[in-house]
């Protein structure tokens, strides 16, 4: 079937109820999605279909419905997206095995509501587990481009 | 979403119940709506069908008693997490079956809270008797729109198959529609409560 990520179209080869994680990474050699868990329970593996944070390691490829980004297609290094300018300010990530989930899962919020409040960052940002605990950053993070948005 | 509710009820006199003859013993009905109300109280069903906090529950999923929905979920107004989280990010539409424990189930329909007027957790027989037999209170349904809606809603048929070893309540769908027609033709009683 054919699958678009980060723009460009694949024409995947692979059973209908191989994990989009799975494809992206095994498949098409896009390995910035990791995987955690493997039943939606860390956020190690969030990508974007069609704008909407999915944790990729349990949608079906038969399920997905719209055009996947990972993080590789947020930003590049010349011209980052917004979140990760600001994750690089807070100098967030320390393993960093979890942060492109972490991104993905903000830049998500922040496109479907562009001014969070505090309890609305800590909820989003609750289903995207840090073991290394860089939430403190994670928030100051998701708060600084929120604002950066909005123009302030 | 609370205009289109508002619309809804607005346009409720076109559904409004019809007075009707009861056909049943009242007896009758109350039997059957105690048998409504086993179902509705099942944890399946009160997990989601929670007030305006929208904090939805893991009850009876074996994580303890009482226990709030993981991850800090919060349905919102939007009743869709869109304020946060959507319940799509993790409850993707899919018509597959539900095979792996303490996975996020899936039904062929978009997951999302019911209707803060059809809240039934920690609600009373009594309480949720008075709210399904008025369209005010019941999403705007008749008897028989309620009876149609339990046939082929993705929602009730998962509630009682929900898979990967997950509790659900006694009974089919098809016996609850069959008891909530069966209440309506008793003239929907219910007790004081």
């Amino acid at each position: 079937m054919q699958l678009t990520v980060n723009g460009t179209a694949h024409e995947v080869d692979a059973e209908d109820d191989m994990p989009l994680l799975w494809v992206l990474r095994d498949e098409l050699g896009i390995t910035g999605p990791k995987y955690g868990c493997g039943i939606a329970q860390c956020g190690a593996c969030t990508v974007m279909v069609d704008g909407v944070a999915v944790r990729s390691c349990q949608l079906a490829l038969g399920d997905v419905d719209g055009e996947v980004t990972t993080i590789e297609g947020l930003g590049t290094p010349e011209a980052l997206h917004v979140v990760q300018a600001a994750w690089v300010q807070h100098q967030v990530a320390q393993c960093g095995y979890c942060q492109s989930g972490q991104i993905v899962q903000a830049a998500s919020l922040l496109d479907l509501n562009p001014e969070p409040t505090d309890a609305q960052i800590d909820a989003a940002m609750s289903g995207n587990l840090c073991r290394c605990g860089t939430y403190p950053r994670i928030r100051a993070a998701v708060r600084t481009a929120a604002n950066k948005l909005q123009g302030a | 979403m609370r205009l289109v509710f508002a619309l809804m009820v607005a346009a409720a006199p076109a559904l409004a119940q019809e007075v009707v003859t009861p056909q049943i013993p009242r007896e009758e009905g109350l039997a059957a709506w105690d048998r409504i109300f086993e179902v509705t109280s099942h944890p399946r069903c009160t997990n989601c069908h929670v007030g305006d906090a929208g904090i939805p529950m893991w009850e009876a999923l074996g994580y303890g008693e009482e226990r709030v929905h993981g991850m800090g979920i919060v349905a919102d107004d939007s009743r869709i997490g869109a304020e946060s989280v959507p319940c799509r990010t993790c409850h993707v539409t899919s018509a597959r079956a539900n095979t792996v424990p303490h996975a996020p189930p899936h039904i062929d329909d978009a997951w999302r809270l019911p209707p803060i007027e059809l809240e039934w957790l920690d609600k009373s027989s009594a309480e949720v008797c008075a709210q399904m037999r008025d369209p005010e209170t019941n999403d705007g349904n008749t008897i028989a729109e309620l009876v149609e809606h339990l046939q082929t809603s993705a929602f009730v048929a998962w509630g009682f198959d929900p898979g990967a070893g997950r509790s659900a309540p006694t009974g089919t769908v098809e016996d609850i529609a069959r008891d909530v027609a069966l209440w309506g033709e008793a003239g929907t009683p219910c007790v004081e409560g």
